[in-house]
């Protein structure tokens, strides 16, 4: 199957989690009454608002801060920021769309192989950190790209960061890592 | 004893007596040092003849643990902060240490850390109990001793996560690796606690082998050690014909009876489980097992492979029977127009679609459930296929009840039989089926005509946004009307809340009694300038907050002095009706509080007092007279006396003092004493300045009034 050539790994990303401004202030009762799939929190002081195409669940503040999760790729992300700032306009407040940026993207990606983490985690010592107490992965940290990873001992792996290509090189330059602990298959 | 060097002559030759604890120069022969204090061990004879060295030891911690004469256990207040921190941590660690019976050597290396820690000042934002339970259960893992992260939370009773967090902290910031933790420790303690008399140390080793077993089976990564523990003296027991049920050990052990179920499943799937007892204890296979989590994944890749290839005979078989189809479906086809209405909407949709539909959802959104009903329906293919093959010709009836659970189970994936099985098995099918296939398919369609502009496949101008859509997501008057009654019926006791707290704000206001913001300004007030004139308070006010180094004071004080001499003129005019001295402090009292509430708007807008105080300069004639006016009634207000509030004086009750004996019982402001005092004795001096600068203050009063 597949080397140590990380192109053929699939690396999906799940989760892609975006901030932006509207640059005005939103009156969020009329967004929770006028809207179609909102859920309006007076105590937080937020709503929550569906999008269905690009399926994305927004969070509004009456400040005009919106945070836009569940998008499959950073262009869906947009995409679909843009599509609530129209939502947004069509509603009747001056909206202008402003500071958008990605702030998180998750990607899960799983290796052909087993991973025997408690080499790992010796391997690698105060990188990563390993606590079966607590939680079943090991957390592999990556300061300068800001990455997280959490390996599990079937070979899954999860990858958090800033975004799309600091996840892709963090797998990169975890690859070999993994790579050198692997358990091999017997059956 | 340093040599040093004689003032006098220079030299240094230094003759030192420590019989006479003198030191001498040898050259002039002047006498340095005359008592000098020695630091010698000394000793003492004790009862028994018993000579023991003078003196007490000190602990580098700092005078911890010299309470003399019976000052006891007091965490003195003299001390510095750093050392009370570090001697309650001790007290603490020891506290803690000896409930987990830990050794001296383990509470003092607990103890090191914590002192790392607090240098670090890690301890701050963290409750000091956390810190010492991290650095405890650190302790127990280098010294590996059998803790765990549990027991310590029991006994805080705080949450064991919590606990974690905070111990990967303090382990990454003090560079400490702790050793993974190794199920094997934990057997020893364990088997103890269950009780096996006698033979403990047998079960407990028939025990380890098992857990060894299973750490080479890979049924140990990611797990908590514990639940392996738990299965493995299980089985040791039951082994040693020791009847230990789940519950016993689940309560020893602390995880619950699902966790140990599934391990002894995992256990049992290895093929050490086989084995007999004996062969067990003699025999290791070498063989070793896949991660069980692990084995599972591939069991779903393989049901997933197999329903591939088994839709993929289907297809095959189709071909056959089309013919047949057709026929049967024409024939339905008209006994059931109104089914055949929707579906012909959704049916006439679908060809075009239907490429989209395969490539935009290959996989599933609800993976768990269509993966499920896809095992249920490759259960129920193997089954039928058989049957099917045989039964060619009657194949139709048993193909439409597999076609339609495919379709149950996978509305929008791509089969190939799509259209022609769906109008037939919609037709064919029993209606509740159909009526639920129904429901998924009106809202694909729904969501499937917005589709028609395929804005996912990347489209990405400026307005590459569906107007059209946008509007669904935008509910029309009448829509709206609803939802907000809902909404208000919903939500009606937060809205009753919210009410509540607007009308008690509004009372409030109209009362004059608004707490919110006065609440501020009151603190602010107390730190209120002392000082011999209105004038030099101003300054000195103005000084404090900052306000503006651009203010000229000159200026100031000169609409003092120019104040004074028109203000001195028109004194005298006032009409006698308070005797002078008497009627003047209360007339100042007054002013004082006039004075006191011009203050008290200026603390509170200090911002404004440079525009005031240039519209005083340009304006102050025409304010004088006005001024003068207002002293006038208020003088009339004194002699009418007691609790008239004239403005709002919300203050405090009025402390009698001897200075304002003959006064009014009005409350003077409680903040503002000192300044009334001050004011009062000020006024004694100059009675003319003191006139002219309340004066000007009662202008600023009155400017007040008119800005507000």
């Amino acid at each position: 199957m597949d080397s140590s050539n990380d192109d053929a790994l699939d690396i999906i990303v799940s989760n892609v989690v975006a901030t932006f401004r509207t640059r005005c202030h939103l009156n969020l009762r009329t967004i929770a009454l006028e809207g179609t799939n909102v859920i309006y929190k007076p105590e937080v002081g937020k709503v929550l608002m569906k999008l269905r195409k690009p399926k994305i669940t927004a969070s509004i503040w009456s400040s005009g801060k919106i945070i836009c999760t569940g998008a499959t790729s950073e262009d869906e992300a947009k995409q679909g920021a843009r599509r609530l700032a129209r939502c947004l306009q069509k509603l009747g407040f001056k909206v202008r769309f402003s500071a958008f940026k990605v702030v998180n993207v998750l990607a899960v990606c799983s290796m052909p192989f087993a991973i025997h983490l408690i080499d790992f985690t010796k391997n690698n010592r105060p990188i990563a950190s390993y606590e079966p107490e607590l939680h079943p992965a090991a957390t592999y940290r990556i300061k300068n790209l800001k990455a997280t990873i959490q390996v599990f001992s079937t070979g899954s792996i999860t990858v958090t960061g800033p975004n799309v290509q600091n996840v892709a090189t963090a797998v990169e330059q975890v690859y070999p890592l993994l790579f050198e602990c692997q358990k091999p298959l017997c059956e | 004893m340093s040599s040093r060097v004689c003032k006098t002559c220079g030299g240094s030759d230094i003759d030192v007596d420590q019989a006479r604890g003198s030191a001498v120069c040898t050259g002039c022969g002047s006498v340095l040092e005359d008592n000098i204090i020695v630091s010698e061990v000394q000793f003492v004879e004790g009862s028994g003849g018993v000579s023991s060295a003078v003196g007490q030891f000190v602990s580098a911690d700092g005078p911890v643990k010299a309470p003399l004469l019976g000052s006891g256990f007091h965490t003195s207040v003299g001390k510095e902060s750093r050392a009370q921190t570090l001697q309650s941590g001790k007290r603490q660690i020891q506290q803690l240490g000896s409930q987990l019976q830990l050794n001296q050597h383990c509470l003092d290396t607990a103890f090191n850390f914590f002192k790392m820690v607090v240098s670090k000042h890690l301890t701050r934002g963290r409750k000091t109990e956390h810190v010492i339970a991290a650095c405890l259960y650190l302790v127990c893992r280098t010294e590996g001793t059998p803790h765990m992260l549990l027991d310590l939370s029991d006994l805080l009773q705080v949450n064991v996560y919590i606990l974690g967090k905070t111990f990967l902290l303090l382990a990454r910031e003090l560079c400490i690796n702790a050793p993974a933790i190794d199920p094997c420790l934990y057997i020893p303690r364990f088997a103890h606690m269950l009780e096996f008399g006698a033979k403990t140390h047998e079960v407990s080793m028939t025990a380890l082998r098992l857990v060894q077993r299973m750490k080479r089976d890979w049924m140990h990564t990611g797990r908590r050690p514990s639940g392996l523990c738990g299965a493995a003296l299980l089985v040791a027991a039951r082994m040693h014909k020791f009847r230990r049920t789940v519950k016993d050990v689940i309560s020893v052990v602390k995880v619950c009876q699902t966790t140990l179920r599934k391990r002894l499943t995992e256990f049992e799937d290895t093929p050490t489980s086989q084995l007999t007892i004996d062969e067990f204890m003699r025999v290791d296979l070498e063989q070793e097992c896949d991660p069980p989590s692990f084995t599972a994944s591939q069991h779903k890749a393989k049901m997933q492979q197999l329903e591939q290839e088994l839709s993929r005979k289907l297809d095959d078989v189709e071909g056959e029977i089309s013919c047949y189809k057709d026929e049967i479906e024409s024939e339905l086809e008209k006994s059931r127009p109104k089914l055949r209405g929707i579906y012909a909407a959704y049916a006439k949709e679908l060809d075009p679609e239907d490429s989209e539909v395969l490539s935009v959802a290959s996989e599933p959104e609800d993976p768990d459930v269509e993966e499920n009903e896809l095992q249920a329906a490759a259960q129920h293919l193997t089954q039928e296929f058989l049957g099917q093959v045989i039964q060619e010709e009657e194949g139709l009836g048993s193909k439409t009840d597999v076609g339609k659970e495919e379709e149950a189970g996978a509305v929008k994936e791509g089969s190939v039989h799509q259209r022609q099985v769906a109008s037939l098995d919609i037709i064919l099918g029993k209606l509740p089926t159909a009526a639920s296939l129904q429901q998924t398919f009106i809202e694909s369609e729904s969501s499937d005509k917005p589709d028609d502009e395929q804005s996912e496949s990347g489209e990405l101008d400026l307005d590459g946004i569906d107007d059209q859509e946008i509007e669904k997501y935008i509910l029309n008057e009448r829509e709206v009307q609803v939802k907000t009654d809902l909404w208000m019926k919903q939500n009606a006791e937060y809205l009753q809340e919210q009410k509540e707290k607007e009308e008690r704000i509004k009372k409030e206001k109209e009362q004059g009694t608004y707490k919110e913001k006065p609440k501020k300004s009151k603190k602010k007030k107390k730190e209120l300038v002392e000082a011999s004139s209105a004038g030099e308070a101003i300054e000195r006010m103005l000084e404090k907050k900052k306000i503006s180094s651009k203010i000229n004071y000159d200026v100031l004080r000169d609409l003092n002095s120019r104040g004074t001499g028109s203000g001195g003129g028109s004194s005298p005019n006032r009409p006698p009706s308070a005797g002078p001295p008497d009627a003047r402090k209360k007339l100042n009292r007054r002013r004082r509080r006039k004075t006191s509430d011009a203050n008290r708007d200026l603390a509170a807008n200090a911002s404004l007092m440079g525009k005031r105080v240039r519209l005083l300069i340009s304006s102050t004639p025409k304010k004088k007279k006005a001024a003068n006016q207002a002293t006038d009634q208020e003088e009339n207000l004194v002699t009418m006396a007691t609790d008239t509030t004239t403005e709002t004086p919300p203050e405090a009750t009025p402390d009698p003092k001897p200075q304002t004996g003959p006064t009014p019982t009005a409350p003077p402001a409680a903040g503002e004493e000192e300044e009334e005092e001050e004011e009062e004795e000020g006024e004694g001096e100059g009675e003319e300045e003191c006139v002219s600068a309340l004066q000007l203050v009662g202008d600023y009063g009155c400017e007040e009034e008119e800005v507000f």
